[in-house]
């Protein structure tokens, strides 16, 4: 603690830092190694797993994907033989190679047939079997029945809730550049102000704990808004006595000119995994697990205009020093003549929230009624479940 | 009705009181606002919509001849200079539209107007960044494709939205041809189901609705032939790459052995009317509006006026404001930032004419900027002139500019709502729980500090509170501020209180 400056922040050691005491002291700090921490990433617009994760090794693949598909002679990177790994992801491969790291090939929501961005996200982040049938997020859902209450505490780094995080349990949303700052006397003003208003009140109360903390873990840093910024914030809330973040990345939704435009998101996504394992440092890193997902796969032809069109099974992403990696987990449904979904889409052959519901059991112990009940209802899951072994 | 009908109306209607000017006094003042905001010409963007369609066509222009010199060019260095000074002159023209946008909210005595050019804007979504010329293309857009249509029939404004090049361009449109047409198969490219799809999802029927992915491909294959002409930057419809045939949506068949521009007009003709479009619009105004629960009567009401009159859009606001859910349970919504920051302005903006936070905006339209200014835009036609580049005048001009961003753009971007750059098709978050978060709350505190420091110097916070949130102020808010340590303080107070946050 005493490398924490609070330079910046005087009104930390003033009277109204009372409200943002209980969050952050040597005592929570101390008492909570070995905690495991749970992140994860919703790769907004569908990314295309088809171009990330290539399956070179399937007969046709090239013939759907004229001028997308690669191989390792042109420059894929290849995983297992089967699989290659878009040439923008090769700062993921010591992560492959150092097996902390794998891919769930062909998992969906349930969500089939419409393939609208916003209910495929409404149903990776809810968590239901149908497009707003639960009003709130799983992950806040989970945080109800996590049996320790120490693991029960999250951060969303954003500047507006996502909705995998929000509902009724408690949960900071700080995007990674904000600051509070109130002036020595106005925290009491504002207190006053919004007294009669809960939702202000809670909006205030979780702004004082979120930029304290943030201020802890860096208390001089010049932090911006870039992937690796809110990374390397989530990271440090981590580090803290936060267990649970959640981020975004967006820039997935390549209907035109793909090969060009995936480079970025996947530049992206390298760098925020990579970002999260230097800054939590190697010890936290190996009871963290990262999980990437995203709310449907892209169409298995590329499109008129050198792009695909929104489809249906896709890719997650797992990482961390917890897991065992270094393998393409999932069932692979093949691409071939009648083996598409529709004609169309890599058929799913796996829910991407039973991926979810292994990770939080692995984690945190959340039991399996709770899982099936509460978190992910309608989900068939037990603890032979194959992403258990992953 | 629970609070007075000037309050409601300028609050949850419009932008916000602003000193000196009338707040509507009945529903006639706001449906009257409808016709007088679309007969202004709207301040963006900027040197009008002329100047504007040449500036594109020479943007365009310079792209082509930077391609052309790139190839004789091999060093990486100088390839890159020369684009990033067309990139910087786009992004000036693109700043100063959003800054006039700004201002034009914050002095338009037309508030309802204004918030339905912000809603109909962001319901036909469109982003700047999708390419360079989209920087330029996209307050055009809004000016010459949204804004005249908003009070009459859906179909001409879905029309007038859907074939606008920024739409073509954003949604991909622009490079969708017919898989089995002559142009399709000469150029070996085919569908980009991409508009088609947000046709029936966002701007239409509404996700869930019940059309099928044939329906999505069908409504793709009928828009097929619908392009821009790059050389003119204009929407064209080239029968050579549209899909032949018929194709069917919903039911209905559009096209035959020749394709024409009547088969997709007809495709949104259909679709506007249909009672499908009329619920889910209708419900997105409401919710908009009045309330993310609203009153079921209220929205059944409005979808039957869009049966009665094949969508007149007057008819359906006439309805919503008919409705006395309208005028009950105030602040049920949360001010989104840019409501907020117009509202702010609006608040401080005391003074003759266009009062003092017009006068700082403008002045800082003619600002210089550091390599971020019209003194590097040569030949740019519609920017700023720039005088006197060096001085203690250029070094206030600087510091103002930089505040009028600050106060802007930047802190619009920092709240998550940065004008004409949303974050998808579907537009900026509609709900309470979006908005109203500590992240967001801490940027709504530091806005109003330095709104305040720099246009409330005349204010008295208990006047202040007043003439900003009338008898929509709560009493505890009253004493608060009434109490507060001093003036800034107290100014801000009214700026961060949830009446002045919620409408």
């Amino acid at each position: 603690m005493n490398r924490i400056s609070l330079s910046r922040r005087g009104f930390l050691t003033s009277a109204c830092c009372l409200a943002a005491a209980p969050v952050f002291t040597p005592v929570t700090f101390a008492a909570m190694p070995g905690d495991n921490r749970f992140v994860t990433i919703v790769l907004r617009g569908a990314m295309d797993g088809l171009d990330l994760v290539q399956p070179y090794g399937d007969a046709g693949f090239a013939a759907l994907r004229p001028t997308l598909a690669l191989t390792p002679d042109t420059g894929l990177l290849d995983l297992d033989g089967h699989f290659g790994f878009n040439p923008a992801a090769a700062d993921l491969m010591p992560l492959w190679k150092s097996r902390e790291l794998a891919f769930v090939h062909a998992v969906s929501t349930p969500y089939r047939d419409q393939r609208s961005h916003f209910d495929g996200q409404d149903m990776l982040e809810s968590g239901g079997e149908h497009v707003a049938e639960e009003k709130t997020g799983w992950l806040n859902r989970a945080l109800a029945v996590i049996p320790r209450s120490d693991a029960r505490k999250a951060i969303d780094v954003n500047t507006s809730t996502e909705l995998i995080l929000s509902g009724p349990n408690d949960v900071d949303v700080w995007a990674s550049d904000s600051n509070l700052a109130p002036a020595r006397d106005e925290m009491q003003f504002l207190t006053r102000l919004y007294a009669g208003d809960p939702p202000f009140a809670a909006a205030l109360a979780e702004a004082t704990r979120a930029d304290t903390a943030s201020m802890m873990v860096e208390p001089d840093g010049q932090r911006g808004e870039k992937t690796a910024d809110v990374a390397a914030l989530a990271a440090n809330m981590l580090k803290g006595d936060y267990r649970i973040a959640s981020f975004s990345i967006t820039g997935w939704d390549t209907h035109i000119g793909q090969a060009g435009q995936f480079k970025r998101p996947v530049q992206d996504l390298a760098q925020a995994i990579n970002t999260l394992k230097a800054t939590l440092g190697a010890e936290i890193w190996t009871k963290t697990v990262v999980l990437a997902m995203t709310e449907f796969g892209r169409t298995a032809r590329q499109n008129g205009s050198a792009g695909t069109d929104h489809g249906t099974g896709g890719c997650a992403l797992l990482a961390g020093g917890a897991i065992n990696g270094g393998r393409i987990l999932g069932g692979w449904p093949g691409i071939g003549d009648g083996q598409l979904l529709d004609d169309r889409d890599l058929m799913p052959t796996a829910d991407v929230r039973e991926l979810a519901a292994a990770m939080l059991y692995r984690q945190f112990d959340v039991g399996v009624d709770d899982l099936t009940g509460k978190i992910f209802p309608g989900l068939g899951f037990d603890k032979g479940s194959q992403f258990l072994r992953g | 009705m629970s609070l007075s009908f000037p309050t409601m109306a300028a609050i949850r209607f419009g932008y916000g009181f602003r000193p000196g000017e009338a707040p509507p006094q009945n529903k006639d003042d706001l449906i009257g606002q409808l016709s007088k905001g679309a007969a202004a010409t709207p301040d963006f963007p900027l040197g009008g919509p002329e100047t504007r369609h040449r500036a594109i066509l020479s943007l365009q222009e310079q792209l082509k001849q930077i391609r052309q010199d790139a190839k004789s060019v091999t060093d990486d260095t100088t390839r890159r200079e020369m684009r990033n000074g067309v990139q910087r002159q786009a992004q000036q023209q693109f700043q100063h539209d959003v800054n006039l946008r700004l201002m034009q909210a914050v002095l338009s005595p037309y508030g309802f107007y204004e918030r339905l050019a912000t809603f109909w804007t962001d319901h036909f979504s469109t982003s700047a960044n999708k390419s360079l010329p989209m920087r330029l293309i996209v307050p055009l857009y809004e000016a010459e494709a949204i804004r005249p249509f908003m009070s009459g029939r859906f179909g001409d404004l879905l029309r007038s939205a859907t074939a606008h090049p920024a739409m073509l361009i954003y949604l991909d449109q622009a490079d969708s041809l017919g898989p089995d047409s002559a142009g399709g198969i000469k150029r070996n490219k085919g569908l980009n189901e991409n508009l088609g799809r947000e046709l029936l999802e966002l701007h239409t029927l509404g996700a869930g609705s019940g059309y099928s992915q044939a329906d999505v491909t069908a409504a793709a294959m009928v828009l097929t032939g619908l392009t821009i002409d790059r050389k003119e930057m204009d929407i064209a419809f080239r029968p050579n790459i549209s899909q032949p045939g018929t194709h069917e949506v919903l039911g209905v068949s559009y096209g035959g052995r020749r394709r024409s521009r009547d088969d997709y007009l007809d495709m949104l003709d259909d679709l506007a009317i249909h009672p499908k479009t009329a619920a889910h619009i209708s419900r997105k105004l409401a919710v908009h509006f009045i309330s993310d629960q609203p009153d079921e009567g209220m929205v059944s009401d409005m979808a039957a006026a869009w049966k009665q009159t094949d969508g007149d859009l007057t008819a359906v606001y006439t309805a919503m404001l008919g409705h006395p859910a309208a005028w009950q349970n105030e602040g049920a919504k949360s001010r989104q930032p840019f409501d907020y920051v117009v509202a702010g302005l609006r608040a401080l903006n005391a003074g003759p004419v266009n009062g003092v936070v017009g006068s700082f905006l403008a002045a800082n339209q003619q600002g210089t900027d550091e390599g971020d200014m019209a003194a590097n835009t040569p030949g740019m036609a519609g920017s700023p002139v720039t005088t006197d580049p060096a001085g203690e005048g250029r070094d206030r001009r600087l510091k103002a500019f930089r505040t009028a961003r600050a106060l802007g753009q930047g802190a619009l971007k920092r709240m998550g709502q940065p004008t004409w750059l949303p974050p998808s098709p579907a537009g900026f978050e509609e709900g309470f729980s979006a908005w109203i978060t500590g992240s967001q709350l801490a940027e709504r505190l530091a806005w109003a500090r330095r709104a305040t420091a720099q246009f409330g110097r005349d204010e008295d916070p208990r006047e202040f509170l007043k003439s900003t949130l009338a008898d929509a102020a709560r009493d505890e808010t009253i004493r608060v501020v009434s109490q507060a340590p001093n003036k800034f303080s107290g100014l801000t107070l009214v700026l961060a209180s949830p009446e002045f946050n919620r409408r």
